[in-house]
């Protein structure tokens, strides 16, 4: 039976190509949707991970009280052992030191005068340990408008646009000024290696990027850290795995008095990003769940013209005593068929379109110039397993549903008048 | 002779309006194996009504039908389906062929429906196809039929699954003269050749040709039912 009614959909048209059309452009836009919104999702997740909040951080208790005033004060002293701990205890993680701090920029003329000032937001990061991911992590190398990254101890990256404004060329001098680790008053030259420009506004209204060891010595933070950021080895953020590794870190360096103590939080826990992740879950199915509902409309419509397009052949059929039950399943079973042709070249649309995304993106960069937030320029799709599958939801469900709605009319039909009607 | 429809007291009313419409009144028919009868009466006379009813599609308002050996009024939908499915076929005006299938798919389509192995279904499918004389065009989709061979095809369909009783109403009004001939001498040679039981529902002179018996009809009672020597005979 299931052969027969597949010869009927091939080779009717009008049963089969509004419906497959139909369903194949919602499943391309369902795959190539979740892919979309997922890869927007993940990249946005990566670039704060990898310029904020890692995929764990550690800070003392007091710092992570007040980490949005980069409280270097509150730093983790002794940070290097902590590291060599942390490499030991949990060696699927790579561990690195960070200083976040802020300071106001000068830039000096010929004569050592102040020739203009800014604020400026600072990193110490690890530019020059042997096989240190850092730089490619923040892709500063993919970011370096010009100049290029600091060779040795006392260059540094500025952002293009502070460059810009106070005529900064590469080779010249700025100092920080800004404030040590016990309050002092800290300020440091600085020879300009490059500037970056990231495309993101937060980051590119004034920033400074140096060596871990030179913003230790310039806030007199010896042997100390503001923060200490750890990295799956893949690259993904595992929630579950990382919630594992928070709570057996913090109970292994628990302490309710001392305000010092390290405490670990997970890319979760940080710049509102639980929301964030809790949407990139469910995007799949808030996706589904609009497709479904739209196309199982159409569907609907389509099914009961259908039906009435074919009323003589259900006339025909319950004449010829099938049952009820028996058409309206083998219409089911017609949908089923139809849902699954329609998925297949959805999917493979969708994944047509999907899979170069994923490669090369398409920038937005005047588009996302202005906001707060920090997100990517290119926004890339992400084909994982389920977009190989996601699909399928919405094209046979949406393509059932709708047939099972139209379909209610066959046990409204009456047998006694079939005579009748099919005898016009 | 064993009757397979036995037909006590009928009456069958519709409601119209307020009030009701009675379509057939008080009919007492009994029917053999393999009789060729047909209802002949004007438009309105109750004859498609009681096609409806004995063909398991309706249901007495009053009396009793009894079709080989089911009273009609007492059969739930799903043993009225069954009783069409296997003992019942239909002819209707027009030919209602599935219009996407070919000529054998549309005669397979009722042995389907039966769960026949393939096998068995090919050969029945082809003998009903032999019988009806349309074994070369088996592969033709309907619309590429004329009206003759269309019927003819409906014909095999209902046939294919051997039923014990063919219903056909007006099956000739849509066929020019040798058509309709072709068609009738095609239900009477599988009538005398398979004891299939054929009732009509018609005013065709020429199908009243071929009629052993004619129960005549008006205003839903019966009143006249004689036996016929058929002026036409099965390949005359």
């Amino acid at each position: 039976m299931i052969r027969f009614l597949f010869k009927g959909i091939i080779r009717d048209k009008n049963r089969s190509l509004l419906p497959v059309l139909v369903i194949s452009i919602g499943v391309f836009l369902t795959v190539l949707g979740s892919c979309w919104f997922k890869g927007i999702f993940s990249d946005m997740i990566d670039v704060n991970a990898n310029f904020s909040t890692g995929h764990v951080k550690i800070m003392s208790r007091a710092y992570a009280d007040n980490a949005g005033q980069m409280p270097n004060d509150l730093a983790l002293s002794e940070a290097g052992q902590l590291v060599e701990e942390l490499q030991t205890a949990y060696p699927g993680l790579e561990w690195v030191q960070r200083i976040h701090f802020g300071g106001l920029l000068d830039v000096p003329d010929e004569a050592g005068e102040t020739r203009g000032q800014g604020m400026a937001t600072g990193w110490g990061i690890d530019f020059f340990s042997p096989g240190t991911q850092e730089p490619q992590r923040m892709n500063i190398p993919g970011s370096i408008v010009k100049g290029a990254l600091p060779a040795r101890p006392g260059e540094a990256l500025i952002s293009h646009e502070f460059a810009e404004r106070f005529g900064i060329g590469i080779g010249d001098t700025v100092t920080l000024f800004g404030s040590t680790m016990y309050g002092g008053m800290a300020f440091a030259n600085f020879t300009v290696a490059g500037a970056v420009r990231f495309g993101m506004r937060a980051l590119d209204r004034g920033a400074i990027i140096i060596d871990i060891t030179d913003a230790q010595a310039a806030l007199d933070m010896a042997d100390a850290a503001g923060e200490i950021l750890g990295f799956f080895r893949d690259g993904r953020y595992d929630g579950a795995r990382a919630l594992q590794l928070k709570t057996d870190f913090n109970a292994r360096y628990e302490s309710e008095t001392d305000e010092f103590a390290p405490l670990m939080l997970r890319l979760n826990d940080q710049n509102g990003l639980e929301d964030y992740l809790a949407l990139s879950e469910s995007i799949s199915g808030i996706m589904i769940f609009i497709f479904v509902l739209a196309m199982s409309i159409v569907l609907w419509n389509t099914g009961l013209l259908g039906g009435l397009r074919r009323y003589n052949e259900f006339g025909i059929r319950l004449a010829m005593g099938e049952e009820k039950k028996h058409i309206y399943r083998t219409l089911i079973i017609e949908s089923v068929l139809i849902g699954a042709i329609g998925s297949v070249v959805g999917t493979a649309l969708g994944l047509a379109a999907a899979l170069p995304l994923q490669e090369y993106g398409l920038s937005f960069g005047s588009a996302v110039q202005g906001g707060g937030i920090m997100m990517p320029e290119v926004f890339r799709t992400r084909v994982g397993p389920e977009a190989f599958y996601i699909g399928f939801i919405p094209g046979l469900v949406s393509m059932v549903l709708g047939n099972a709605l139209s379909g209610i009319g066959i046990y409204r039909r009456r047998t006694a008048v079939l005579f009748k009607e099919l005898s016009v | 002779m064993e009757s397979i429809i036995q037909i006590e007291k009928l009456t069958k009313r519709f409601p119209v309006g307020t009030g009701e419409f009675t379509a057939l009144k008080d009919i007492n028919l009994a029917f053999g194996k393999g009789e060729f009868t047909g209802f002949v009466g004007p438009s309105g006379s109750g004859k498609t009504t009681l096609l409806n009813i004995i063909g398991s599609l309706d249901t007495p308002t009053e009396g009793e039908v009894t079709v080989l050996g089911h009273s009609i009024a007492h059969l739930t939908h799903r043993q009225s389906a069954k009783l069409r499915n296997q003992h019942l076929g239909f002819i209707f005006q027009t030919y209602n062929l599935f219009p996407v299938y070919t000529v054998y798919e549309n005669v397979e389509f009722a042995l389907l429906l039966q769960q026949m192995p393939a096998a068995e279904r090919r050969k029945a499918v082809l003998d009903a196809l032999e019988w009806v004389g349309l074994t070369d065009k088996a592969h033709s989709r309907p619309a590429q039929l004329s009206g003759g061979e269309g019927q003819r095809v409906a014909i095999a369909r209902a046939m294919v699954k051997r039923p014990a009783i063919m219903l056909a109403d007006e099956p000739t009004a849509n066929l020019d003269s040798k058509n309709s001939h072709h068609i009738l001498q095609t239900m009477a040679q599988l009538n005398k050749e398979l004891k299939t039981t054929f009732l009509f529902a018609t005013h065709d002179e020429k199908v009243m040709a071929y009629l052993r018996r004619i129960i005549s009809l008006e205003d839903g009672r019966v009143v006249k039912d004689e036996a016929m020597t058929p002026q036409r005979q099965p390949g005359v």
